[in-house]
């Protein structure tokens, strides 16, 4: 403790600012943050489920509209795309620990690319679904969900690319690597909600 | 100092800033203002009432006041000043140096100014009526084709931004950021209130956020979440509104909660009664306060098992409120009392907020609720835990920190001359108005008819409002006043507990030179008591004397 604090010390007057706070919690606190962000997109999500779930259980409204059909096949195609890029993510995450930055940089860039896939075959989608958001309230609240999913989908691609960007310029090290660590939570989280839109739309 | 950049100076200085007590204080300074915008629009509603039949305001422009002073007073004065209190001590009384994001902080801060301006900016165009909860299908383009719905929406999106992303910034600086030996039952009373509205705000506000959102879809890309005629249902409105707005009252309460729990201990030279209970209390408020928002709709289409379930988790809420009420009163019992302003506007709280609980345990009632809902009891009920309970907190926590935020004391008789009025005026205004109430008089009507009973009651309403308005006009004038002749505070005036007292008056940029070990939940009166004992200057405490802890 105190060799510990004399350390601390002689690092301070390397770096000339006032000495550093006590840390007073293992989770740093970007990581905290973020996890705290996601806990408020989850209730975001939430009030959107809400609608649906209103719609369907309170309600007992039909479930697609009447007349209208939803490609489920293409879709559990584009889950398991989402999903693979989770493990590409994982092991980007790793590699950056593991100081394998050719590995790191091909996790993060087949991440952004299944990523892209993803978006792109949602695109594909909503033009030939035949039937739009002001149609129906089963409508309205299926682009609702898929639409705000897909917006996380589209901020998480800039995240990583934000990080591509880094990792080609020579960032990142074992020690340091919060910019390749905190876009893999959000990612891992955009993932994971996608599963319970899936389900819940497609599925159930 | 060595080695920093040059700071900038004059008014670059407070634009630019990332120093927690000075965003602290722009939060203090802006909700203010708002808070006058909202009280003159009160008053005005307030004037046309004060006897029947009155024409000096139009009916659109009285629910355009009715919209723009609960709009601004609940997501422009009574949220963001909590912020602002907790963005200038949070830190202090935890021993940090700053938030942990201070970017972020400024941020926040800036997103709630411009979300004030883009709704009052409506005041140009058509301002919104439909009252502060917007419901559906009134706020549908439909019957408020106006721009004033959507000046509403985007100020609901960047004054929620701003107060989510102000709530994940002091949850990482409380958990992360606390000196040495602060566990978590040695922080301050206020700390707890702050981390549970955090917590609240970034459970509760994305619901709303979710609601204007499909709002703003609804009125502008004919979108069908809250249309009868596409198959959407108005109902959810009230669900997802009232999600966020149940929550939301405790949003505005847990942080004055904790602000009278470091107040009255210190005014009563005791300990505070029941540390463990009144921490846990406000836990538990914040769990079961997510549990009731349908009692806001007893009205509505609902089975009746659902209603009862609503009612009863209404009614269990006033278990632990009443185990803060009964520690702040044991606190006080046979201590030694110091009337100071602060304690005067904590124990007016404590009173008034205790009538305003009871009048909402029994608008819980369901069957009861069915003859109170869009009455003036409501209308009571609300003021006296809003007003009577939170507004009257913020005073105590001006009085009690305004020392340490301006480094001078506020005029002792002004702060009592503004209590009491404040206190006169509050109670005439709003007890009657239980009354009217009960008389069946409903809420947000610009006029009645004189035949009602309703004169006198309402005469004596808006009298109240003027008196009540003059206390606040007081409370600022001594505030503006002593900022310049109050006399010097020194570092610690109320003899008080906790850490922000430990550092000079106004503090420096750096919070503390040297951040003592806590070894308590009272960490001044341990270094008050190690300087007495061993005639050392207070810096020198810092180190610890012994291992441990």
């Amino acid at each position: 403790m105190e060799v510990g604090s004399i350390a601390a010390d002689l690092h301070e007057q390397e770096h000339h600012g006032p000495p550093t706070p006590n840390q007073s919690s293992r989770v740093d606190a970007q990581t905290l943050g973020i996890y705290l962000f996601i806990i408020s997109e989850i209730m975001l999500f939430g009030a959107f489920f809400t609608a649906y779930f209103f719609l369907r259980v309170v309600k007992g409204d039909p479930w697609p509209a009447p007349g209208t059909t939803i490609p489920v096949g293409i879709a559990a195609v584009n889950t398991a795309v989402l999903v693979s890029s989770s493990f590409t993510m994982h092991w980007a995450n790793v590699s950056a620990k593991n100081g394998n930055r050719p590995a790191m940089r091909a996790g993060l860039w087949a991440t952004f690319f299944l990523g892209l896939t993803f978006l792109s075959v949602q695109i594909n989608e909503y033009v030939h679904l035949g039937w739009s958001p002001q149609d129906h309230a089963q409508g309205t609240i299926f682009y609702g969900l898929t639409g705000l999913h897909g917006a996380h989908v589209t901020v998480g691609l800039l995240l990583l690319l934000f990080a591509n960007i880094r990792a080609n310029r020579g960032h990142f090290s074992p020690d340091a690597h919060r910019g390749v660590e905190i876009p893999g939570i959000y990612w891992h989280f955009v993932d994971v909600m996608w599963i319970f839109v899936f389900f819940s739309l497609y599925i159930l | 100092m060595r080695g920093l950049p040059d700071r900038k100076t004059g008014w670059l200085s407070w634009l630019s800033t990332t120093d927690h007590k000075k965003i602290g204080l722009m939060y203090i300074y802006a909700t203010f203002l708002f808070f006058m915008l909202g009280g003159v629009e009160a008053l005005l509603m307030r004037l046309q009432l004060a006897q029947s039949q009155n024409t000096l305001i139009n009916p659109q422009t009285y629910e355009a006041l009715v919209t723009m002073h609960g709009t601004t007073m609940i997501f422009l004065f009574v949220v963001p000043v909590l912020a602002g209190f907790g963005n200038y001590f949070v830190p202090l009384m935890i021993g940090a140096r700053d938030m942990a994001f201070p970017r972020l902080n400024a941020l926040s801060f800036w997103l709630l100014v411009f979300g004030g301006i883009v709704f009052y900016m409506s005041v140009f165009f058509t301002p919104p009526n439909t009252g502060w909860t917007f419901y559906a299908p009134l706020s549908d383009s439909a019957f408020s084709p106006s721009n004033g719905v959507d000046a509403w929406i985007f100020l609901i999106h960047l004054t929620g931004l701003s107060s989510v992303l102000g709530a994940i910034n002091f949850v990482a600086t409380i958990h992360n950021m606390r000196a040495r030996g602060m566990g978590w039952a040695r922080m301050p009373l206020f700390i707890w209130g702050i981390l549970i509205y955090s917590y609240l705000l970034i459970l509760a506000l994305p619901s709303v956020a979710a609601a204007v959102t499909m709002l703003l879809t609804d009125r502008h890309f004919g979108t069908g979440f809250f249309d009868v005629a596409q198959g959407g249902d108005p109902l959810l409105w009230q669900h997802l509104f009232w999600f966020f707005g149940h929550p939301e009252v405790y949003i505005m309460i847990l942080p004055v909660f904790g602000m009278i729990s470091e107040i009255i201990p210190v005014f009563s030279r005791k300990p505070v009664f029941g540390y463990k209970a009144i921490a846990a209390s406000t836990a538990a408020i914040a769990f079961l306060g997510m549990l009731v928002w349908a009692h806001h709709m007893f009205t509505t289409p609902t089975p009746i098992v659902v209603l009862a379930f609503f009612m009863l988790s209404s009614f269990a809420i006033a278990v632990p409120t009443g185990i803060k009420i009964f520690n702040w009163i044991a606190t006080m019992w046979r201590g030694a009392l110091v009337f100071k302003v602060p304690m005067y506007f904590a124990v007016g709280f404590i009173a008034q907020f205790l009538i305003g609980g009871i009048s909402g345990v029994m608008s819980a009632v369901f069957p009861v609720d069915w003859q109170l809902q869009d009455t003036y009891y409501i209308v009571a009920h609300i003021h006296y835990v809003l007003f009577g309970g939170s507004v009257f907190g913020i005073f105590a926590g001006l009085y009690y920190w305004f020392p340490k935020m301006s480094g001078r004391m506020m005029n002792e008789t002004l702060g009592k001359v503004s209590f009491w009025l404040m206190f006169v005026g509050f109670n005439m205004t709003f007890f009657v108005q239980h009354a009217l109430g009960l008389e069946g008089m409903p809420r947000r009507i610009y006029t009645y008819q004189s035949g009602y009973g309703w004169d006198t009651e309402n005469l004596i309403s808006t009298i109240g409002s003027f008196i009540l308005a003059a206390g606040i006009l007081v409370t600022l004038f001594n505030a503006v006043r002593s900022v310049k002749t109050g006399k010097k505070a020194g570092n610690d005036p109320w003899n008080a507990n906790t850490l922000e007292w430990f550092t000079p008056s106004p503090p420096p940029e750096n919070n503390f030179d040297v951040i003592p070990r806590i070894r308590s939940a009272e960490p001044m009166k341990d270094i008050r008591r190690e300087v007495a004992a061993a005639g050392r200057p207070a810096g020198s405490v810092a180190q610890p004397v012994a291992p441990g802890t």
